[in-house]
């Protein structure tokens, strides 16, 4: 699939409730074939931005257009949708649940039964597939979720917080059937806090904040724009250095080492002699990467 | 189209297979039936013999004309009911005891010279030893004063003393009709019950009964009530399933709100319906085998005699009304986010039904007035307004029509207004709607 082409395009949405605007002056380009993280903290606009894209509110002003073409119920068939918000439900078994999703979408026939048993024995839970869903547990539950966003195979998948609750294994399960899709064509949108996640399988990135958004691009791309300025160090000693403010703007300290953020106009290698001048054992000193988590916290901060 | 009926199906199947609705749907007529053949059964067991009771006829000749009354007593009202052709006297003379009553067992007692004490003496000894069940002493003024005396065993037998009150009247008034060489023709053409029978004229001039037509529209109207009442609650909890399961959110992104409510509310009725015929057909049964049964008994009884066309009106405006009410819950619904809130919400709603069963009497004393032409077009009063309209005095079809029209027209209209605070209410989270709010959110969505 080429990778110029458009899958949704936002031009200047703005949307408000009451006096509280959620989204303000939003304009996003997400493309075919890649995987887009929409981050931002609690309350940024997420959510609502997201409920533009899938035709649930409209935009008070700006367009929306997903596949080339204004939003409408009909391009909704084509896009796969795991709210945040999201449930089963409880007393229908969950093969009758995935067909009325299914049908939702437009879906059946003979190829559809067979797919609904493809996609649970994916997700481990064949097992389960004439259990009502109160009795599956919230783990095999959130696969289900997952399961009727994907099952009528969309060209657009659209993901809300799709790990929060998860345990390791699955949340990995999931994210390995993430990559299979995008590696199949298929685009991929990504909303999380969690930047952990984000950071592992995102292709682009947009950060919102307020309303607003605060940055738009590649992840790769947004990564050596900040630069190395970021050291692990593990020491004994040489505490006082560290703090000093000159030379550390930031400074994490977890179990054994410590993140330090180089404060502006201060180079590593000055921070390394300053080190060993004061008789600490350095055991590690490296330049690393600063973590999308770390460049969401700077971004917000400094926008705010 | 085709997500509107997976809404419907996946509404009406879920509901239809849930073990709830096959009992109450079995059990409803099962009870129905057993209320009504187990009081029959219970009035209809005699218990102990006739009831025996002796006369002292003091005035020498009370005693004919009562034994007559207390013959006639039993087949008396179905007399009075069953031949409106004077002069058919009832061939069973001692007939069969009238429901839950007991037969008289009747005997003169002779004075013969004895004095009244030593005969009273002789029945209380009788009475004791459980040979006679009462005594009734008419004295010689008994003609004149119209005062008797009853001793009996069993004072709280109510029943039988009201037939014994009934009989003394009725022997003393024939006998002083005798007395007043009064006919015997006459005597019966006295008491002749007034036959009315009530005719209208169609406007083809043919002959109906709106008699019965009215206890049709009552029957039609119950049932309207009935199904709301029961189903109400229930599409009131389908609208909020969603909001309570959060899968709402889901649905919008496959589905339009307004196609998800339609779905929901069709869904939800044609279980209703699917329940009434079930306990239609039950009922039907029952009716015909209790129609037979009254033939049987010489009661006359038949299927009421109703135009076809009258038919599928009832047919319309009850689920004209049934829709009208159950869109309300379906807006309630919308409102709120809790299946309790909703119900208190939805208590007026079934007011104004209950308001609209009043106006029976006004609309049906004057059909044709303007009252009763803006009623029966008002989409909330028209199902039981325009119901009466029709077996009284028929109104034009335009007007039936128009009010089937804005009611179905307000159904919609409502469905639309409810899949819009919908949308918008679940976008708010947890927050229930006022009615401006509401109003707002419409306008937004």
């Amino acid at each position: 699939m080429s990778a110029n082409r458009i899958t949704v395009k936002l031009d200047r949405v703005r949307k408000s409730f009451g006096d509280f605007t959620a989204v303000k002056d939003l304009s996003l380009t997400i493309r075919a074939g890649r995987v887009f993280g929409l981050l931002g903290p609690n309350g940024a606009g997420k959510t609502t931005t997201i409920r533009m894209m899938v035709n649930i509110t409209a935009p008070d002003s700006g367009s929306v257009e997903v596949f080339g073409r204004r939003i409408d119920s009909e391009l909704q068939n084509r896009i796969g949708y795991l709210p945040e918000e999201r449930g089963l439900y409880r007393r229908m078994k969950v093969v009758d649940q995935l067909r009325f999703f299914a049908e939702l979408k437009n879906v059946r026939g003979k190829v559809f039964t067979s797919r609904i048993d493809e996609w649970l024995a994916r997700v481990k839970l064949s097992e389960w597939k004439n259990k009502r869903s109160m009795e599956l547990s919230k783990g095999m539950q959130q696969k289900i979720q997952f399961v009727t966003a994907v099952l009528h195979d969309p060209e657009l998948l659209i993901l809300d917080e799709p790990f929060s609750g998860l345990d390791p294994i699955n949340a990995e399960l999931l994210k390995e059937i993430v990559i299979d899709l995008k590696r199949k064509g298929k685009t991929i949108i990504f909303s999380t806090h969690q930047m952990e996640v984000a950071e592992k399988i995102c292709d682009d990135i947009c950060l919102i904040n307020r309303a607003e958004k605060v940055f738009e691009g590649s992840l790769r791309e947004l990564k050596s724009s900040f630069g190395r300025n970021s050291i692990a160090v593990r020491c004994e000693g040489g505490d006082g250095v560290l703090d000093d403010p000159a030379l550390v703007s930031k400074v994490v300290r977890h179990a054994d080492e410590a993140q330090a953020l180089l404060a502006e106009g201060a180079s590593a290698q000055t921070l390394l002699r300053r080190l060993i001048d004061s008789g600490a054992t350095i055991e590690k000193f490296e330049m690393v990467e600063p973590s999308l988590n770390d460049i969401f916290i700077t971004k917000v901060t400094e926008h705010q | 189209m085709r997500k509107f009926l997976a809404v419907v199906k996946r509404e009406y199947l879920q509901r239809v297979r849930a073990k709830m609705f096959i009992v109450s749907t079995v059990l409803l007529p099962a009870v129905m039936s057993l209320f009504g053949i187990v009081p029959a059964l219970i009035l209809n067991i005699e218990a102990g013999g006739p009831l025996r009771i002796a006369v002292i006829d003091q005035t020498g000749k009370m005693y004919a004309p009562l034994e007559a009354a207390f013959l006639t007593e039993e087949s008396d009202e179905a007399e009075q009911q069953a031949s409106p052709e004077p002069g058919t006297e009832n061939p069973t003379r001692r007939g069969r005891s009238r429901m839950g009553s007991r037969s008289f067992q009747l005997t003169e007692v002779k004075v013969d010279g004895r004095s009244i004490e030593e005969v009273k003496a002789e029945l209380e000894r009788k009475l004791r030893a459980k040979q006679l069940d009462g005594y009734v002493t008419l004295p010689a003024d008994f003609m004149t004063t119209a005062r008797a005396e009853f001793f009996s065993n069993n004072p709280g037998d109510m029943l039988s003393h009201t037939i014994l009150v009934s009989s003394l009247s009725r022997a003393l008034r024939e006998q002083r009709l005798v007395e007043a060489n009064v006919s015997q023709e006459t005597r019966r053409d006295l008491f002749k019950r007034v036959n009315l029978a009530v005719v209208k004229l169609g406007a083809t001039g043919e002959e109906r009964d709106s008699g019965e037509s009215f206890v049709l529209v009552f029957g039609v109207g119950f049932i309207m009530y009935l199904a709301i009442l029961m189903y109400g609650q229930v599409i009131l909890g389908a609208v909020i399933e969603e909001k309570e399961t959060r899968i709402a959110e889901i649905l919008f992104s496959s589905v339009k709100p307004f196609t998800l409510m339609m779905g929901k509310l069709v869904g939800v009725s044609l279980v209703a319906l699917t329940q009434l015929c079930i306990w239609a057909t039950a009922f039907a049964a029952f009716a015909l085998y209790g129609v037979n049964l009254l033939l049987s008994r010489g009661v006359p009884a038949r299927i009421p005699n109703v135009p076809f066309s009258q038919y599928v009106y009832f047919l319309l405006f009850f689920l004209l009304g049934y829709f009208l009410y159950a869109t309300i819950y379906a807006l309630v619904g919308s409102m709120v986010t809790t299946a309790q809130e909703g119900g208190q919400l939805a208590m007026p709603i079934i007011l104004i039904l209950v308001v609209s069963f009043y106006l029976f009497l006004p609309v049906s004393r004057s059909p044709d007035s303007s009252f009763s032409f803006w009623v029966s077009i008002l989409p909330f009063t028209a199902p039981v307004a325009m119901l009466v309209r029709i077996v009284t005095q028929t109104p034009p079809f335009w007007q039936i029509a128009l009010s089937l029209l804005i009611g179905f027209g307000t159904v919609l209209l409502i469905m639309w207004f409810a899949s819009r605070v919908y949308r918008v209410g679940m976008l708010m989270y947890g927050k229930r709607a006022s009615i401006p709010e509401a109003w707002r959110w419409v306008r937004q969505a």
